[in-house]
């Protein structure tokens, strides 16, 4: 196809023609190229004649027409349809709308200004940080008597067992009391601090240094380790602070 | 087709340099000079007269809008096909709707790309309607090279640039194109099968 197109150089035609002179199959090759681009030619006149059938003349004269056309034209889009509204007819609807624009906005401030319309009620809610203060004192004085409260009743329960019979032990509740007792104390050292409840704080820090005593040995005391704790107690007047503590907090009530 | 074949480059420049300075005749004496190109092109893609005049219009108003950015050496032919190429797949793809009976697809070589209607010529030879009628029988892609190659008289170079494709593969399906004729037409070019 490139031999019979002419897509070829001088030389290599020269060369295949001599080749095609001396080959048969090749020749009839060729024949059946030559044939098939006698049926293109044929088409293509078909192909002409189909065509002559459009008037091209008048054709190139309507699209350069229309090409001038649309040049000479505006050109389409927003802009185009943002003027109509700005055309000589609408003005005076425009004047007016924005005159009553004006008009409706100056009423508006002036009603606003002299209070004629009833602002809705403010409920927001407001709380002075003194009074949050005091909200957690509260908080941190009621947990302290609930502590205090429960630790006298461990405390009295160990003070009153009789060493004398050897018999000397804490119940089951005394004992888990005593552990809840201890990790309640770790939510109760921030509350106390934060309220600048400092000697309420030093009471319950020697209460939770017995307990600490307490839940270091077992259920079971021996005597000797009871009458020490016994004495601690004692010593150190935990009953008689818990008390007064507990009474100095009571009659503080908020 | 002739007359168009033998529009030297020169003569080209000249004539968009003067359009593009708004010389109207200029500008339409390349319309008359590429039309009926741009028309065989449009038409094998689209298939139908009107679609294709629509095609070449806009085709030609999309030159215009362009002219500033014609490049000169650059093949002007091969780039107002390319042009014209896709303003045939965006019509293709724009009306495939009414189009219910072609495939919808967005690949030129899956369009469906028919002849003229030259079947009805009576003065039409025996060869050339056989052979009109095993052109639909090729695949697209090949039908669209042999129609730009033989009917349009584009050169394989021109062919790559308009398609976007490589000279090597125009080269190989035009191969391909012909050798399928050759098989399908053997008993009228008097091989021996």
């Amino acid at each position: 196809m490139v031999f019979m197109g002419g897509e070829m150089s001088e030389r290599d035609r020269e060369d295949i023609r001599r080749h095609i002179e001396s080959c048969a199959a090749c020749a009839d090759e060729v024949r059946a190229l030559e044939k098939l681009l006698e049926g293109v030619d044929s088409l293509g006149r078909d192909m002409q004649a189909a065509l002559a059938g459009i008037d091209w003349d008048g054709q190139a004269e309507k699209i350069t027409a229309a090409v001038w056309d649309r040049k000479a034209r505006p050109a389409k889009g927003p802009g185009r349809e943002r003027t109509w509204l700005l055309a000589f007819q609408f003005r005076p609807v425009l004047a007016g709308l924005l005159l009553g624009i004006l008009v409706g906005a100056g009423a508006m401030v002036m009603v606003y200004r002299r209070g004629l319309v009833e602002k809705p009620p403010v409920e927001s809610f407001f709380a002075s940080s003194e009074f949050l203060g005091r909200v957690d004192q509260e908080i941190a004085r009621r947990d302290t008597l609930d502590y205090l409260e429960k630790s006298q009743y461990v405390l009295l329960e160990l003070a009153q067992t009789q060493t004398e019979s050897g018999d000397c032990r804490l119940t089951e509740a005394a004992a888990r009391e005593t552990r809840q007792l201890l990790s309640k104390k770790k939510y109760l050292n921030p509350q106390l601090e934060k309220a600048r409840m400092l000697k309420a704080k030093a009471i319950c820090d020697q209460i939770e240094l017995l307990f600490y005593e307490l839940a270091q040995v077992s259920e079971n005391l021996t005597p000797a380790q009871c009458r020490g704790i016994q004495s601690l107690i004692e010593e150190h007047n935990i009953l008689l602070k818990i008390r007064l503590l507990k009474k100095e907090l009571q009659e503080s009530e908020a | 087709m002739e007359e168009q074949r033998t529009t030297p480059d020169e003569t080209i420049l000249t004539l968009l340099e003067k359009a593009g300075r708004g010389d109207r005749q200029a500008f339409k004496e390349i319309v008359r000079l590429h039309q009926q190109k741009v028309f065989l092109l449009a038409y094998s893609i689209l298939k139908n007269r009107e679609d294709a005049l629509d095609v070449v219009q806009e085709t030609f108003m999309r030159l215009y809008q362009k002219l500033d950015a014609y490049e000169k050496g650059r093949n002007f032919q091969a780039w107002l096909l390319q042009i014209a190429k896709n303003l045939s797949i965006d019509y293709y793809r724009k009306h495939r709707g009414r189009r219910r009976e072609m495939e919808v697809d967005h690949r030129v070589e899956d369009l469906p790309l028919p002849a003229v209607d030259y079947r009805s010529n009576p003065e039409s030879s025996e060869l050339g309607r056989i052979l009109a009628r095993n052109l639909d029988r090729l695949a697209e892609r090949q039908r669209l090279i042999f129609t730009m190659k033989h009917f349009n008289g584009l050169e394989y170079r021109e062919i790559a640039q308009v398609l976007g494709i490589s000279v090597g593969t125009v080269k190989s399906l035009h191969f391909k194109a012909v050798r399928n004729l050759k098989n399908w037409l053997s008993p009228q070019l008097g091989m021996q099968t």
